[in-house]
């Protein structure tokens, strides 16, 4: 395993050696280009690089990177794991390091994100290349930076730090919309805050290297830190700085913007593309006031196209998704083999599992749904065989086409929660869930007539490695 | 009609028409472009993007927005009640 990252500008090098990277100099207008760009690299193929821009029509020397995350080579490169690491190994990786939780933080006093600092006349539309993403955006929304901020209840408690990611509109010179559904941990803070008749501090780092992005869109506990879980996956303490105002952000950022949410305040905010590959709506949303701003020099600005799935932001929720659910599921039934989660943040989730006696699908199924991230996504929950890679599609696919008699091998629960933003559900926020059990019947379940499945012949795991070495040969 | 900076000072915001309009940045390499934003409905756009985004006329009916629509929207999270003085 390659060592921690220190930085977004150590990983784009390796991206770049790797030849996952691609550098575009010519000029480009800020709309539609840079998003066009990073919504064509997703229909370009499973493999595809990020790419970075460097003339950028009206800015004077103005960097964006995209697509950083937006391939599974690229997803692994960021793993420190080798570029051709198969899902289903990045999957039992990510999930056998989540598990060693906590790791450490390093505290350091100084970062190159305090290079340049700006106190006065704060515009955030001079200071990043902000940019519209999709054509019904409401604005420009910051949404690949990490949110940093405290419980004004027990501010000394490293454990209940948060860092998320969570979208940012930007609506003036210093003012940002947030959206902050009252699922996530800054809710928390926030209800705190405004129940004390206070303002919440807050840092929002931008340009992170690649692993605290990802835990900052990993569903953690509320006394987890993302910081001591980035250390066990990165492999070595998690550098921070401290902020004046006591909020700890990544030593590798590039730029640092410090402000308050405003106590009570809510203002119009969105429609944004979001997730599901529809456009949220308008609501009424907290607010941040931006006080201060610092960058490195010649900053380097990040962020996340996102479109109708499949595009960067599907990579970002994939592991992150999928190995919570499979941790807790296993807690319960140690027979679950793997979990695939990625499909639309977990809407849909396959579970593999092996099977206790006849009809334990069905538990397994519903044990998804009660998952802290399954209450408020899994919709439909597919169970499989512990001999089929919930991972391979063709493979799933196989598995629903002869292994589900929908007489008995469906079942839904109506009226359950779900997340507001599924366009599915009737009325909003509550939707029918449905698990369907493709799993071979066994007794007491002696229903249709499953003879002698086909098996591999002798040899065959010989020959594939031998086959592998001949074929990279061959294409060299 | 794209506009570019500092040429044509637009009247109306493309969303929802309101007729009070700031100037939120101007482009560092100077008249390249102009970012435009309306405090009533906080849309905010670039002259030099594709007319859909720029010009009332032309804004996609779908996400126009009247300013009347502004206050049912739905306030999330809501605002806690304070802590009363111990």
């Amino acid at each position: 395993m390659r060592g921690a990252y220190k930085d977004l500008r150590e990983f784009l090098s390796v991206l770049e050696q790797e030849g996952q990277m691609l550098r575009i100099h010519d000029q480009v207008l800020a709309e539609p280009d840079m998003a066009a760009a990073a919504c064509a690299l997703t229909e370009i193929g499973e493999s595809s690089p990020a790419i970075h821009f460097d003339n950028i029509a009206g800015f004077t020397n103005a960097r964006v990177a995209m697509n950083v995350h937006g391939s599974w080579c690229n997803h692994a490169l960021a793993l420190g794991m080798e570029k051709d690491a198969s899902m289903r190994d990045q999957f039992f990786e990510f999930v056998r390091r989540f598990q060693l939780y906590p790791g450490a933080l390093e505290r350091v006093e100084s970062a190159p994100w305090q290079e340049v600092v700006i106190e006065k006349d704060v515009n955030l539309f001079e200071i990043l290349p902000l940019f519209r993403l999709n054509r019904g955006d409401g604005g420009y929304f910051i949404d690949k930076a990490c949110t940093i901020s405290r419980d004004l209840d027990d501010w000394d408690n490293d454990d209940v730090e948060n860092v998320g990611i969570y979208r940012l509109q930007v609506k003036g010179p210093n003012r940002l919309g947030i959206q902050t559904v009252p699922q996530h941990d800054i809710a928390i803070h926030m209800a705190h805050a405004e129940e004390r008749g206070e303002d919440l501090p807050v840092a929002i780092a931008l340009g992170n290297e690649p692993i605290i992005t990802l835990m900052g869109a990993t569903p953690l506990l509320y006394t987890q830190l993302e910081y001591k879980m980035a250390a066990v996956m990165q492999g070595s303490p998690y550098r921070v700085v401290r902020t004046a105002k006591g909020l700890d952000v990544p030593w590798g950022a590039e730029y640092v913007l410090e402000g308050r949410v405003l106590c009570g305040v809510r203002e119009t905010e969105g429609p944004f593309g979001e997730f599901p590959g529809y456009y949220s709506g308008c609501h009424k949303y907290p607010v941040i006031e931006i006080d201060r701003v610092s960058h490195r020099k010649d900053p380097l600005y990040d962020a996340v196209y996102v479109g109708r799935p499949w595009t960067e932001i599907d990579f970002l929720q994939a592991m992150t998704t999928s190995a919570p659910i499979f941790l807790q599921l296993k807690q319960t039934f140690p027979e679950v083999v793997a979990v695939n989660a990625l499909y639309t943040h977990g809407l849909v989730v396959v579970v593999s599992t092996r099977i206790r006696y006849g009809g334990f699908a069905k538990y397994v199924g519903l044990r998804v749904l009660t998952t802290t991230h399954g209450l408020g996504y899994a919709k439909i929950v597919i169970v499989v065989d512990e001999d089929v890679d919930p991972f391979d599609l063709k493979q799933v696919m196989w598995a629903i086409s002869v292994k589900v008699n929908p007489a008995g091998d469906i079942v839904t629960i109506p009226n359950l929660a779900e997340n507001l933003l599924d366009p599915a559900c009737s009325p909003g926020g509550i939707v029918t869930k449905m698990i369907i059990d493709a799993t071979t019947p066994v007794a007491p379940d002696v229903r249709g007539d499953y003879g002698e499945e086909l098996d591999k012949l002798e040899n065959t795991d010989q020959w594939r490695t031998k086959l592998q070495g001949l074929i990279k040969e061959m294409r060299k | 009609m794209t506009s570019p900076a500092g040429n044509l000072a637009p009247t109306a915001c493309p969303r929802c028409r309101s007729g009070e309009i700031r100037v939120l940045g101007k482009s560092p390499v100077a008249a390249v472009w102009t970012i435009f934003g309306c405090p009533t409905c906080f849309y905010a756009w670039r002259s030099s993007e594709p007319e859909e985004n720029v010009s009332p006329d032309k804004y996609p009916a779908p996400f126009r927005l009247r300013p009347d629509d502004l206050a049912d929207l739905k306030t999330i999270p809501a605002v806690p009640p304070r802590r009363s003085a111990k």
